[in-house]
Order: structure tokens, then sequence, then C-alpha cells
């Protein structure tokens, strides 16, 4: 029953609050409250103990929990978040949608459905890069559609793909056939490059440069942090319920390691070239799931910790500089349309925010990303000086990326204020334009700017916990044993 | 051995969809594409006929692919006769009336200056060829299927599809390709799976490929529909030309 409530309650919330959409107080308040049930619900299922409904098999073991939780609070993030920042009509539905599908995929046992509700969620996702606001007075832009046709086209031949791997490994025995292609190194091929598509691994990744350029950046927040993420533990799942095709392919995990390397090292230095302040953040991610495909890819203990935790801090990391982003690209009274140079100095929560945020993305100590990139950096230097100076070399790239992109828009002088003329004979005080107002940063964001910042400090300085049940899954995990 | 005309015409359809332009031709053929693939199905008889229909022995399986087809197909033919619908002008100010204005009038400059020309039939053409070559040759190389006949079906209508994309002028034409994919999932999987050495066909992953297949062309009509509302064509080109 609880398994149910998981998946539908959210879904009957968002039909709701769909009806309810332009009442957005209202609609907020009971996506939050969802949200919350949605939280309870998941820490009273008990773990590791699977129940069928109608022939499949819904189960819930620690990683997917921690994740699941993870997933609502970002849900509940993003839709505070909602309450100041531009978002389009139909966002809250669509966020809780959204999380039911990924609720779905976290319980479900079956490849088959789970490739399914990917692909759906990817359909969802569309409707979220189109939405406009309510009441609009413009229109759809022709670059965010194009963004949403290419996503949705990826994202249908990725959930292809990964689909006809699945249908493979039903009927993949190991060792047979000798003398053809092995099926496991097939298969393991379709799976790599549906999960590249979904993780936005360098060359898969147009979808995501595109998505944060023309998306409103709550709902880039939400795919990225949503639905990689979920791909990623889908990934991690397939390895542990088909053993054998790493197991047979030890040269092409070689390949997927270097295609993670490749990833993270162009990723970072395209970061150093990008044009915009979204160009950049979305090449900084970029790097980020180039690393943690790489933990993913080495197949060790190490690797496999560094991975996990690397993307649970990159669920907070890309939730805080896209909660900051939308925040700087708020109106703040000045004239529209100019290219600001003093944001640290006009907003300075949601400037630390996306410096921080960008900080915890590179792994810098004292944020969340340093300990991930730690065992990340062990886990290459296992393999070799080569892998581990490349990862380096990436993330040197990246820092001098978010470091120009810093200097150019955050860390700039101060906008010089036009002082004063003197009255002319005849004007008088009200003769003159009213004086311009600079909007303050709003307040309930800032707070969550704050908390998002503070969490990241938290989760660096005091990592233990999350490492102690990161480790306590892994054991969990029978492919890392049996390599 | 017998030939087999269910996959002749599944082939057939699916090749009309990847060479012609007109959605009035690519629609029905990406039906007929679905009732030939129903039909095949019947005739190899992955599962057990359960239901009469018209004295033919069919199970329920093949009548909700069937009707999965037509909802999908009515869906693409009801977006392609509204093109005119327009989203939301009651909200639009002067600049935005003035841009949908103009974005007509460039429509249609497009179709008076666009006459039929051999030269756009080219690429599909050959892509096709490629395909059907490549969908002979996998069947022998990489066995997947119970029979070389279901290898040629998924192999041919997988190929077509992306190839339907790779080539696509206009939105509606990269949903067919995009549906031409599923379908070909859809058929390895009914095929594949409900063998004795696979682990059995499963009623939930088949509902959810039908339902799959329904919100994806109800995607494409979503975009389409924006994209006529803004661009009053549904020409790639023009998407990115701006």
């Amino acid at each position: 029953m609880l398994y149910l409530l998981l998946i539908f309650f959210p879904v009957t919330m968002a039909l709701s609050t769909f009806v309810l959409r332009r009442r957005t107080s209202l609609v907020i308040f009971a996506a939050l409250g969802t949200v919350l049930a949605q939280m309870l619900l998941a820490t009273q299922i008990p773990l590791d103990d699977p129940t069928r409904f109608l022939g499949v098999t819904l189960t819930l073991n620690a990683l997917n929990r921690v994740f699941m939780l993870l997933f609502l609070a970002t849900g509940g993030f993003a839709l505070v978040a909602a309450w100041h920042l531009p978002h389009g009509e139909n966002f809250v539905p669509i966020a809780l949608f959204t999380i039911a599908q990924v609720c779905a995929v976290l319980l479900l046992q079956n490849p088959f459905i789970t490739t399914l509700l990917l692909a759906a969620t990817g359909l969802t996702a569309v409707l979220a890069i189109v939405d406009l606001p309510a009441g609009a007075s413009t229109l759809v832009g022709t670059r965010a559609i194009a963004a949403a046709l290419k996503y949705l086209v990826l994202m249908v031949v990725a959930c292809v793909l990964m689909y006809i791997a699945f249908v493979l490994t039903d009927i993949y025995r190991p060792g047979e056939l000798p003398g053809r292609i092995s099926p496991s190194r097939f298969i393991l091929a379709l799976l790599g490059v549906s999960f590249a598509l979904r993780l936005a691994l360098i060359p898969f990744h147009t979808w995501l440069t595109d998505l944060v350029d023309d998306a409103e950046p709550l709902v880039a927040a939400l795919i990225i942090t949503l639905l990689n993420t979920t791909s990623l533990l889908v990934l991690i799942f397939t390895f542990q319920s088909f053993p054998s095709l790493l197991l047979e392919s030890e040269g092409a995990i070689g390949v997927m390691r270097v295609g993670a390397l490749f990833s993270t090292v162009i990723g970072a230095g395209l970061a150093l070239g990008a044009a915009t302040l979204r160009r950049t953040l979305a090449y900084l991610i970029l790097y980020n799931c180039g690393m943690v495909f790489y933990g993913l890819a080495s197949v060790t203990t190490l690797g496999l910790a560094g991975a996990i935790f690397g993307a649970l801090n990159q669920i907070i990391a890309v939730t805080l500089i896209f909660v900051s982003l939308a925040l700087l690209e708020r109106p703040d009274g000045r004239t529209p349309g100019v290219l600001r140079r003093d944001l640290l100095r006009r907003w300075p929560v949601a400037s630390a925010g996306l410096l921080a945020g960008g900080l915890a993305l590179l792994g810098l100590p004292p944020l969340n990303g340093a300990i991930s990139h730690l065992l990340l950096y062990q886990a290459a230097a296992e393999r070799g000086w080569a892998e581990l100076g490349l990862l380096v070399l990436g993330t040197g790239l990246a820092g001098l990326g978010l470091a120009r992109a810093v200097g150019e828009r955050l860390l700039g002088p101060a906008e010089e204020t036009v002082a004063a003329e003197p009255l002319l004979i005849g004007e008088t005080e009200l003769d003159r334009p009213t004086q311009r107002r600079l909007e303050p940063e709003p307040r309930s964001t800032a707070a969550l700017t704050g908390i998002l910042l503070l969490l990241c400090l938290a989760i660096g300085l005091y990592p233990q916990p999350l490492l102690g049940t990161i480790a306590e899954a892994l054991r969990g995990l029978a492919f890392i044993r049996a390599l | 051995m017998g030939i087999n005309w269910f996959l002749i015409a599944i082939g057939l359809t699916a090749a009309v969809v990847l060479l012609f332009r007109d959605w009035r031709i690519t629609i029905p053929a990406l039906l007929l594409n679905y009732v030939t693939i129903a039909l095949f199905l019947a005739e190899q008889r992955f599962v057990a006929p359960d239901i009469s229909l018209f004295g033919l022995e069919i199970s329920t399986l093949v009548l909700v692919k069937l009707c999965t087809g037509v909802a999908v197909t009515l869906i693409l033919a009801i977006t392609a006769l509204t093109f005119s619908r327009e989203y939301g002008l009651e909200n639009l100010d002067e600049f935005g009336l003035a841009e949908l204005r103009r974005a007509a009038r460039a429509a249609q400059r497009q179709r008076a200056t666009a006459p039929f020309q051999l030269s756009d039939y080219v690429v599909p053409f050959w892509a096709g060829v490629l395909a059907l070559m490549a969908s002979l040759a996998l069947p022998r190389i990489y066995p997947i299927g119970p029979s070389v006949a279901i290898d040629f079906a998924w192999y041919w209508l997988a190929l077509t599809g992306v190839l339907t994309i790779a080539t696509a002028g206009d939105v509606l034409k990269i949903g067919l390709g995009l549906l031409l994919c599923a379908s070909a999932i859809d058929l390895l999987y009914t095929a594949v799976v409900s063998t004795p050495e696979a682990s059995g066909l499963n009623v939930f992953p088949l509902a959810l490929l039908s339902l799959f297949n329904i919100l994806l062309a109800l995607a494409v009509a979503y975009l389409a529909g924006l994209l006529y509302g803004r661009l009053k064509t549904l020409e790639l080109n023009e998407l990115y030309r701006r």
C-alpha cells in the first residue's frame, strides 16, 4: 500500500494542482505538503522487503531511499524557490508528476518498466521546457521549442537503445555463441550510449547545454538533478542485476572509463571558453557528470563510493547554482538588457550561492564535493597516474573557467551612481523623475540559497554519516565484490 | 520458403514514411504500418489467441496494438489537420502579434516558392537503400529474434525510424520516426521475451509501451502546435533559422 501511495499520491496531487494552477500560493502549499507526506512515506517503507503487485516486484534499498529523500527535498526546495522565481504556469504539477515517476523508477525492479518510465520522465520534462508563465505576454521562444524537441528525440533514442539492451540481457546466457561479437559487449555498448545520452556525457551532451541556455533555471535544475541522477541509479541497478556484463567485458569498461575522462576534460575545457554565464555553468555540470561517471566506470569500491557521493553532491550543488542563477537574473530595478559585472556587491547571497555551487562541483574543500572528488582521485590513482592526471587537469581547467566567469560577472566594480545635479532655476523636486529604487534580494529565496549553501558546507565538514550510508549500500552491491 | 506478405507490407509502409514529406501520405502509411505489425504478430502467434473477431482467432495483445496504432495515428492526423490552432493569443501584446504576422507572411512565402523537387527525395532514398541493406545483413550477422523475419522487421523499423528522424524536414516527420523506433522495440520485446528461454511477457511493460506510444504522439502534437503557433509552419529549417 505504501509503495502505491508513494507513486500515485503525487500523481493525484499533480492533477489537482493542474486544475488549480492559477492560484500559485495555494498550489505551492499543496505541493509542499505532498512532498513532506512523500518523505514521511519513504521513511516508513521497510528496507529490502520486496512485495509483488500484478507480477511486478517493488522494493526499496538503502541507497535508493537516501536518493529518494534527497529528490523529494530537492523538489521541495524547487517549489519554495518557485514562490519568487520565474517559472511556468504548469511547473508545480509537472514537478509533482516527475517526482511520482522518479519514485516509481526507484521502487520498481523491472528493467523494461524502468526504461519506459525513464522515457516518460523525458516526455514530462519536455512540457516543462516549453512552459510559459501564466498570462505571459510573450510567445514561447523558438530556442526553447528547439531545446525541447532535441531533448525529446535524444531521450526517446536513449530509451530505444536501453530497451534493446534489456531485451538482449533477457535472453543472454554468459559464455554462449563463441566466435560471434560478444553479446555482453554489444549490450554494454548499447547501455553505454543510452546512459551517456541520459547523463549528458560528451559528445552526447548537447541537450544539456541547450536546456541550461533556454529553459527556466528551476526547470533545468529539476531535470538535471532528478532525472540524470535517477538514470545513474538505474545504471547501478543494471550492473547489480547483470554482473556478468562487466565480468565478460574488461575492455568495454576501459572504453567507458576513457569516455568519462574525455567528457571530464573536454567539458572543463569548454567551460574555459564559454561565452555566457549559463554556458559556463552548463559545462561545469558536464565536467562533474564526467567525474561521477568515471567513478562508476572504474568499477571499484572507492570509485563507486565517489560516484554515488558525487551524484548526491551534484544534486545539492546544481540546485544551489540554479536557484542562485534565477535570483541573479531577476530584474533588480536597473536598466534591463545590460550585462552586469557587480553581482556580488548587488546581490551577495545569490552570488555567494552561485560561487559556492561552482566550487562544490569542482570539489574544493570545505564544500561537499571535496570528499567525493578525493575518492574519485584515489580510484583514478589505482588505475595509474595518467588517469589521475587527466582528472586533475579537468578540475584545473574547470576551476579556471569558473574563475573567469566569476571575475567577469560577480567581482566587477560597482556601477557608478549618477550624482544628483543641482536644481535648475524654476525647477522643483517634483519636476524631476522619481528616484530609481533598487530591489533587494527576495528574503525567502535568499534564505533558501543560504540553507543550501550551509548544507554544502555541513556535508563538506562532516561527511561521515553519508559516507557510512554509502558504504553500507555498497556492501549490498554484489557486482563490486565479484569484480 | 513462402513469401511473408505482412513483412513486405511492414517494409513498404515504413519506407513510405521515410521517403515522403507530405503528411497526407506518411500518416496513413504509419496507420498501415501499425495494422500490418498487428497482423504480423497475429500470424506469428507469440501469444496464444484468446478472442475471436469476425471469425479470426487473435490474442488481446494484437487488438491492443491495433488500438494503440489507431490512437497514435488519430492524434497525429488531427494535429496535422488543425495546424491553424492558436495558443494564448489573448494575452499577447502588440509586439507578439506583429511577430506572428511576420511569421505567417514568411511561411506563406516559403509555401509559395517551394515547388516539388526530386532532389528533396535523394537523401531519404539512399538512406532507405542503406537501411534495407543493413536490415538484410544484420539478421544473418547478429540474429536476436526467434526467426529471420522478426529480425528483419525490427531492424528495418528501427533503422528507418532513425533515418526518418535524421532526414526529417518538419516536426511531424520527426514524430513519425520516433514512433517507428518505438514500434521496433515493441516488436522486438513481444517476439523475443515470449520465447521459452526468455523470462516471458509481462502485461505491465506491454501496457506501458502502448501508453508510451500514445504519450509520445501527444508530445509531438503539442510541440507541433507550439511551433505552428509561433512560426506558422512546422518546418525545422525555420525553427533553427532564428
